[in-house]
């Protein structure tokens, strides 16, 4: 459960820099889910093809069962756009036409989150927040966050097991109070660890006045460098595009 | 020789305690020197350790009277970040002390935070883990390490700020005696560099030969003082009428050869048969045992070494692995794999996962019919929690949490009840109050305790279960 949010560093495939990562999500942002360009054709094919660099990026970071999961339901909202939705009329074409439009939009974008959150380590993170001049006040709390979310699936992980042997299920007696029973031992369970975290973490001078170091090594390297280019073809074709040299 | 700490008519109260956590507390503290703080839970060992590493009161709030003065530095003034290469800190749970994901990363953190050159952060790095040939773990994921790895991870990130005072705050609550052992050497190197230490600690056998000097505190105050070879060679009794857990125990079942062995002369009038206990993940088998008599009614403890596949054995008897096909039989009866989940319940370690109810009556009842509520009270009489049953589960202490989670398995009719170490971190009255407790349920059900702790099983086990390798030798 854990490997959703973090990264597995003992077998983690091709690295790739933070900075690179999330200039691919800006784009993915801007075009996919902001529809920027969608009038010029190029733009539309390449927004597409620019789609679908998670998937792969997943897969180079051994993640195969992610990108397979992910790449089936992208597969199947993104068919039903181009295949059924032009079939079909009435109540059943606002709802799902509406549904196609919102996830073909969003899926891109969720992929490539995932993707971030999995293959980047607490380091990495930090290394690239301060290459960027981001200042400590906002790159520590989220970094904690990135800490905090494994530790709080641990912890969902063992409140589920304990549900199952008490026999609190959907659809059980208590199918009512189903969520308040999840909260309330999670929220408990987080707080101490949540303070927990945060002592231990003082002990060993988080947050000192002095500047940090970072013993991490983070580059740009060749697989930046073709994904880099892959995702600025995009901005070009816009460009162009706007300019009138293509349509 | 320098004084490493001073604390002079120290008093502290929590912002939210009711009673005084400190009294009056005089203690010095000479550099190069290795103190044990020791007594029973609430006694403010705890809250030493606090003081020494600025978390109180620059984290923890409260009415803090007296000074505290660390290396000559007075702790008020200085900020809790700016003491951090100068004390460092173990704590307790290795859930909640990791601050990056990978090892590497772990360890250089501290330094990090000092602004450390990076060539030097690495050379510490390295030599720290020479030191402590650690080489192995290098490079890992800190979720794939076991209790005693994250804790030798912890020592290896506060040795590498290379600080004067080391603070532990019960380092070995969640270890198995290898990983105790393991600490041990690692203790006894820092004494060797001349560093100061102090360990608040309830467990206090993997100490002896250790420490200089043993403080036994009270009620926020330090009541007998002792050296470490006076301390260590007092009786077994004597610590007791103290409230302190033995230092050796008579027996260890880790000696005892694997299989089910009788401690306690036991009337077993039914058989509890397990078939095909046989699981593996991957390719990797972790538990073989193809049969396996238990005496029902019996306080059977699980014993075994780290990995030996106590934990499979348990879910696997919980019904909480999946794919998982043996079967378990009593009285003729015979519950499949997914039919164990109404049989038997576990009382995990960290209890508060499994409390979910507004009051202890009502997560009694969770999943029973109303109809029930007298037998309900019954439980909670039986169980002493009976005058809590209005209060909220979260609000009870630890061992009472223990108690209203076994009162919810009774009610729900669990016939197997599996507990996963209940006394780690407990002092000697508590453990004492659980080995009743689980002496004390009905002879309708059975119990099996997994746990590292001989004194729990001297008190109260009928029976031992030892698994290793996943299975028992016949």
């Amino acid at each position: 459960m854990a490997g959703l949010f973090t990264a597995d560093i003992e077998n983690r495939g091709l690295v790739l820099d933070p900075r690179t990562k999330l200039f691919v999500m800006i784009t993915l942002v801007v075009f996919a889910l902001g529809g920027t360009g969608s009038d010029i054709a190029a733009v539309r094919y390449g927004t597409t093809a620019v789609s679908i660099l998670p998937l792969i990026l997943l897969m180079t970071a051994k993640q195969y069962k992610k990108a397979a999961v992910f790449g089936f339901l992208y597969a199947s909202i993104k068919s039903a756009e181009v295949f059924l939705v032009p079939h079909i009329t009435g109540a059943a074409l606002s709802i799902i036409g509406l549904c196609c439009l919102i996830f073909v939009r969003l899926m891109p974008g969720l992929i490539m989150g995932a993707y971030m959150l999995s293959s980047t380590t607490v380091s990495e993170f930090i290394a690239a927040m301060h290459r960027m001049h981001i200042p400590q006040q906002i790159t520590i709390p989220l970094s904690v966050m990135f800490r905090f979310f494994p530790t709080v699936l641990e912890e969902f992980t063992a409140i589920n097991t304990a549900m199952k042997m008490r026999d609190i299920r959907i659809g059980g007696r208590n199918a009512g109070k189903f969520i308040e029973y999840r909260l309330v031992p999670l929220m408990v369970c987080s707080v101490n660890i949540g303070s927990e975290l945060s002592a231990a973490a003082l002990t060993r001078g988080l947050g000192t006045k002095v500047r940090r170091t970072n013993i991490c090594k983070i580059g740009f390297h060749m697989q930046d460098l073709t994904v880099l280019l892959l995702t600025a073809a995009l901005y070009i074709l816009w460009i162009l595009g706007m300019i009138g040299v293509i349509t | 020789m320098t004084d490493a700490a001073i604390l002079k008519n120290v008093s502290f109260r929590y912002a939210n305690g009711d009673a005084g956590a400190l009294d009056a507390l005089d203690l010095t503290v000479k550099q190069g020197e290795c103190v044990l703080l020791c007594g029973s839970s609430g006694c403010g060992k705890t809250t030493v350790t606090r003081l020494l590493n600025g978390l109180i009161p620059h984290y923890y709030e409260g009415t803090l009277e007296g000074d505290v003065s660390v290396f000559g530095r007075s702790i008020r003034e200085t900020a809790i970040e700016d003491l951090a290469g100068i004390v460092g800190s173990v704590f307790q749970n290795p859930r909640s002390q990791f601050f990056c994901v990978d090892t590497t990363a772990e360890i250089a953190f501290g330094c990090e935070n000092m602004g450390l050159p990076e060539a030097e952060i690495r050379r510490r790095i390295d030599n720290t883990v020479t030191d402590m040939n650690i080489q192995k773990l290098l490079g890992r994921s800190i979720f794939n390490l076991s209790g005693g790895e994250k804790q030798k991870i912890a020592c290896a990130g506060v040795a590498a700020m290379l600080p004067e005072l080391i603070v532990l705050d019960e380092p070995t609550s969640n270890l198995d005696l290898d990983a105790i052992d393991e600490l041990r050497v690692i203790i006894r190197k820092w004494k060797a560099q001349g560093k100061t230490i102090v360990i608040a600690e309830h467990r206090l056998g993997w100490l002896s030969g250790l420490c200089d000097r043993v403080l036994f505190m009270e009620n926020g105050g330090i009541s007998a003082e002792f050296t470490g070879e006076a301390f260590f060679s007092l009786p077994a009794e004597k610590l007791n009428s103290m409230g302190l857990r033995a230092i050796r125990t008579a027996n260890n079942y880790l000696e005892s050869k694997t299989g089910t062995t009788e401690l306690k002369p036991f009337d077993s009038r039914d058989i509890i048969t397990l078939n095909g206990f046989i699981f593996g993940y991957g390719k990797q088998e972790a538990l073989h045992i193809p049969e396996l008599d238990l005496p029902k009614g019996a306080v059977i403890a699980v014993v075994g070494h780290n990995g030996a596949g106590k934990s499979t054995f348990t879910k696997c008897l919980c019904g909480l692995q999946k794919r998982f096909k043996g079967t378990v039989n009593i009285n003729g009866k015979t519950y499949r794999a997914k039919d164990l989940m109404r049989l038997s319940y576990m009382v995990m370690q960290d209890v508060n996962h499994q409390l979910f109810a507004e009051t202890v009556l009502e997560e009694v009842l969770l999943g029973a019919d109303e109809s029930e509520q007298k037998t309900a009270l019954d439980i909670l009489g039986k169980l002493h929690i009976a005058e809590y049953k209005d209060r909220h589960p979260m609000s009870l202490s630890g061992g009472q949490k223990q108690r209203a989670a076994i009162a919810s398995a009774m009610l729900a009719g669990k016939k197997l009840l599996v507990f996963d170490e209940p006394t780690s971190g407990l002092d000697f009255r508590s453990m004492e109050c659980t080995a009743e407790l689980l002496r004390s349920l009905d002879k309708d059900i059975t119990v099996l305790i997994v746990t590292h702790d001989m004194e729990l099983i001297d008190r109260c086990c009928t029976h031992i279960l030892h698994i290793e390798n996943g299975g028992i030798e016949s």
